[in-house]
Parts: C-alpha cells; sequence; structure tokens
C-alpha cells in the first residue's frame, strides 16, 4: 500500500462522503422518528394494511406486522432505501476510483511515478473499502441512536445486528461489482446511470419474484433474495450466502486487479 | 551499462504496427535527440519505455533495469515531461508537486518554491486555473524534485514563451553538466540541434537513423528567400539548389550543402533582403531521407 496515494483517495473523496452520509443520516432519523406517529395510529394503520393487495405488501417487504415494532418499520426501509443508498455512494466510488483517472488522463502522472500497478490497485481498493466503511458505521450509528430516541418498546438488538450485517455484505458485494465494471466499461461514460441500475434493478428484481410466485425465479438474479433483510427473529443470518458474495466480490476484485496489470494508457 | 538500450521493440495495434522493430542506445551523461513528424511514434516509443503500454515484442533496459520487470525502481529514477499535461484539476500546484514528490525517497521540496520562482510559477493557483504554458511550468518543476539520473522529456517546449524556453534550456544545460542523462524527444529540428550530441530519426514507427548532429546539420536543407535590387540578369545558382521559383525580383529556393558556399553566392549580389529558414520536417524527409 501506498501511504501516499492512500491519503490522497481519503481526501480526493471525503466532499462526497461527506454529502452522501449527511443524505443516509437523514433518511435514517427521519423515517425512525416518523415511527412513534405510526405507532400511535396503530390499528388504523392494521386495517389498511389488510386493504393492500397481498403481492404489493410483500414486494415492499411490509405485512401487518411491520408497524407494530419499530425494527419491522426500520427493516422495510433498511431493505429498500438506506441499503441502496449506501451502495449507490460506495458502488459509484468504485466504479470511478481506478477509472477517473482515465478519464481525467491523469493516469499517465500516477503511472510514471515509481509505484507499481498492483500497488496502485491495492491502495485504491484500501481506500474505497475504508470509505465504505466509514459511511456504513456513520448510518448504522445514527440508527442505532435513533432506535433508543424513538423507539416504544425494548429492541430486539441481536435482529438489528443480523439486519446490519446482511445490509454490510451486500453492500460490499456491490461495490466490488462497481470495480470490476468500470474495467470494461469506457471511462468516459457516466457511471451513475448504471449503479443505480445496478442497486435499484437487483432490489426491483427480488420484490418482483417475492411478489408473484409465477416469476419467483427472478429472485435468484438478485442478491438481496439471499440475505433477508427482516425483523422476523426465526430468520437466521445467511451465512452461506454470505461467504459466497464476499468470495465472488474477491474474485472481482482479482479479476479487475489482472485487467488493469495489463491495461495499454492512452495519451 | 547504458542509460537506455532498446532492442527491436514492437508495438502493435490490432492491424496498426505503431513500432517497427526500435532500437537504439543511449550512453549515460548523453543528451540525445528523438526526432520526427507528429504521429511518427516518438510518444508511443517513450509511453512503452515508462511502461504506460505494453509492448508486443523486444527489450529495453533503462539505467540496467528491465521495463517490464523492474518498472517501479526504474520509475524512481526518471524525470518524465508530457507532451500534453494533464493533473489534477482541484489541487493547487504546490499540492500537485508535493504530492508527487512524495512518491520519491530522492525528493527534495525545498526546490519547489527555487524552481517555482525560476520560472516564475504562482504555486497557489488551482491546476485548473492554469493556462497551457503554465501547466507545463509546473510539469517541469515536477521532474526535476527528485534529481533524476534521467530526464524522458516529450515535447518539452510546446507551450512556452521563449523566454521559458531559454531559461529551461539553461536548466538542462546544468543538470546535463551534473551527469543527468537527457532524452529530448521533439518534431522542432533547432531544438535537438541546439540540445543533443546525436539523435535518432523516427518516421513511421521505425528507426530511419542515428546521427551525429553535426552530421544531420551538414544534410540538412535550407529555405533561402532573396530579394535583388535589381533582376539580375545571370541567374545560375550555387550547387545544390533545387525547387527554383522566380518573381520578379523575388526569388525563392531549397538548399543543401555547405553553408559558406551559400554565403559567397549571396555576396556576390546586389540584396535587398535575405530569409534563411529551416523547413519543416516533413520537406527534411522529403528531401533527404527519400533522396
Amino acid at each position: 500500500m501506498n501511504k501516499n496515494l492512500f491519503l490522497k483517495e481519503l481526501k480526493r473523496n471525503r466532499k462526497n462522503l461527506m454529502i452522501w452520509s449527511s443524505i443516509v443520516i437523514g433518511f435514517t432519523f427521519m423515517v425512525l422518528a416518523i415511527f412513534p406517529y405510526m405507532a400511535e395510529m396503530g390499528e388504523g394503520i392494521t386495517s389498511l394494511m389488510e386493504s393492500i393487495p397481498p403481492e404489493i405488501g410483500k414486494a415492499m417487504g411490509m405485512d401487518a406486522d411491520t408497524w407494530s415494532s419499530i425494527l419491522g418499520f426500520y427493516s422495510t426501509y433498511y431493505g429498500v432505501y438506506i441499503i441502496v443508498l449506501v451502495s449507490i455512494f460506495t458502488t459509484s466510488t468504485g466504479a470511478t476510483i481506478i477509472s477517473k483517472e482515465e478519464k481525467d488522463h491523469t493516469s499517465e502522472f500516477l503511472l510514471t511515478r515509481p509505484i507499481s500497478r498492483k500497488d496502485i490497485v491495492v491502495t485504491k481498493l484500501i481506500s474505497l473499502f475504508t470509505l465504505s466503511l466509514i459511511i456504513y458505521g456513520i448510518q448504522t450509528t445514527a440508527a442505532v441512536i435513533g432506535m433508543q430516541l424513538f423507539a416504544v418498546t425494548e429492541v430486539d438488538w441481536s435482529v438489528f445486528i443480523q439486519m446490519h450485517l446482511s445490509g454490510l455484505v451486500l453492500i460490499l458485494f456491490f461495490t466490488t461489482i462497481g470495480v470490476l465494471i468500470s474495467m470494461f466499461v469506457t471511462p468516459k461514460k457516466n457511471f451513475m446511470g448504471i449503479v443505480i441500475g445496478l442497486t435499484f434493478g437487483t432490489y426491483f428484481l427480488n420484490a418482483i419474484g417475492k411478489s408473484a410466485d409465477a416469476v419467483s425465479w427472478i429472485s435468484y438474479f438478485s442478491p438481496f433474495n439471499y440475505l433477508e433483510i427482516t425483523k422476523d427473529p426465526t430468520v437466521a443470518f445467511n451465512y452461506l450466502a454470505a461467504c459466497i458474495l464476499l468470495t465472488l466480490g474477491v474474485v472481482m476484485l482479482i479479476l479487475s486487479n489482472k485487467i488493469y496489470g495489463k491495461k495499454d494508457i492512452a495519451g | 551499462m547504458k542509460a537506455i538500450k532498446v532492442e527491436k521493440l514492437n508495438k502493435h495495434y490490432g492491424d496498426f504496427h505503431a513500432l517497427k522493430d526500435v532500437s537504439f542506445e543511449i550512453d549515460k551523461g548523453e543528451v540525445f535527440g528523438f526526432i520526427g513528424p507528429n504521429g511518427a511514434g516518438k510518444s508511443t516509443a517513450i509511453r512503452a519505455l515508462l511502461g504506460l503500454i505494453q509492448t508486443s515484442s523486444g527489450t529495453a533496459k533503462i539505467l540496467g533495469h528491465d521495463i517490464q520487470l523492474e518498472g517501479k525502481l526504474l520509475r524512481s529514477k526518471i524525470g518524465y515531461l508530457p507532451s500534453e499535461v494533464h493533473y489534477y484539476d482541484e489541487m493547487t500546484s504546490r499540492e500537485l508537486l508535493e504530492y508527487s514528490a512524495n512518491f520519491y525517497t530522492t525528493s527534495d521540496t525545498s526546490k519547489i518554491d527555487e524552481l517555482a520562482e525560476y520560472f516564475e510559477l504562482d504555486l497557489s493557483k488551482k491546476i485548473n486555473d492554469l493556462s497551457f504554458g503554465n501547466k507545463k511550468k509546473c510539469a517541469i518543476i515536477q521532474c526535476f524534485l527528485h534529481n533524476p539520473e534521467l530526464l524522458i522529456l516529450d515535447e518539452p517546449t510546446s507551450g512556452l514563451d521563449p523566454l521559458m524556453q531559454n531559461r529551461f534550456f539553461e536548466l538542462l544545460e546544468t543538470e546535463n553538466k551534473k551527469g543527468t542523462t537527457i532524452f529530448f524527444s521533439s518534431h522542432i529540428l533547432s531544438e535537438i540541434q541546439r540540445m543533443c550530441n546525436r539523435a535518432a530519426v523516427i518516421k513511421e514507427g521505425e528507426i530511419i537513423a542515428v546521427e551525429e548532429i553535426q552530421s544531420l546539420l551538414q544534410k540538412q536543407m535550407k529555405k533561402v528567400r532573396v530579394v535583388f535590387k535589381d533582376s539580375p540578369t545571370e541567374k545560375t545558382l550555387p550547387l545544390g539548389s533545387q525547387h527554383e521559383k522566380w518573381n520578379e525580383n523575388k526569388l525563392s529556393f531549397e538548399y543543401v550543402g555547405p553553408i559558406s558556399d551559400l554565403i559567397s553566392w549571396l555576396n556576390q549580389h546586389d540584396l535587398h533582403d535575405t530569409v534563411l529558414q529551416e523547413p519543416d520536417l516533413d520537406s527534411i524527409f522529403m528531401n533527404y531521407y527519400e533522396r
């Protein structure tokens, strides 16, 4: 790892990190702050839920219980928006952290310094995962604080931890896909569309598969299918899926390193 | 040990043969020119030496280190000045130079201010706000900070005004006296003449000559324009003239041969004005290498 490059990457991305952190902190607090009002409405909401077609409810990860505990309420938002928001930041950073140098023609500067391409990739990945863990840590902390402020009843923290571990695996998996994509897509492209499509797209694949039995096979193409974000304490953490997704992630990073090692840098 | 030793370097881009069996050697302490028209393969060869592109075949060693296997080590001894400067827009020149210096163990950051003053570069300005010439100055300073053993300069003077070009050449001369080897790539013949002992001429990816600058000069064609006071009756030109064009009392032609012969011929006539011009490289290739 090259310390000089590492520090520069953190500095270069700190503005984006601050913006996205504020977004996820704000969103987390907003969701948790709404909960007490929802809980007050209690029965009204339950009867409202019954009027919603069960397919839609399943797709959104909601059921009648959703509104009865803060974890249930939080899980529907965490599973959809928060993981996707954090992933958009980490995946787009992953997609640009190496390719931005090419887009801006600064790779020539970087690669003519006494640093090997492998060191560049390793250092950039360490920076990327440092940034990813920072935003993940910030969001988790915000959620813990929010839970304590707004929970009406006791919170089952083991369920919370499992939920957030599944979230972490998903976020890391998306991040590595971002890195690999940047090796194939021309750096002149804007990666944001691909990144949003990837994160929201795979979420909706899972949602569609869950809501209609006829197309349940669609879910298999979505990582969300394997790591369920739920407040149901009987659903165990899927260690196998987590291991497979993380291994796939490592394979993608190794592949990216190989591709970058042989790449011709255009002038 | 040679400063640079290139043997049969080839680079293909699909069907396009960008470098064809490029071979040359540069001694330590030498100022070696690399000359050819735009698109001849000068930058491609340099990019291959620096490890920016993978070569298709052939070997090259810089300061005894293989470019494929020991890239990191050899780049620590090289100062590279790119023809087109692209740096991090959001950094100031000072930040960029410090960032660059931190990659090397041999850097002397006190040189930043010294050289910025010498080249009149405002270090507090963002790269984004710098003009083309000022970016070039920043790039020049960058390649001297770590006391490199070898300087690789790709079109170093583009964007510099004549005053700065002069200061730059003076700096190069001082560095060379200290033992720094200089590999100087350019399409401007006069720069190569001023700086270099020897030069390789590259055309369409092939090295077509490696010559002493002196012999290159002797073979060099000049464009001559003459305005006579009165249209001369006798219209014979000195030996080695070609492509003569008359327009009343104005004459233009191309001349290859000893310069003293040309001057004594000019002396024999009553002249209003005369201009001796260096031809562009294309005409040198047309007139000398294809003859």
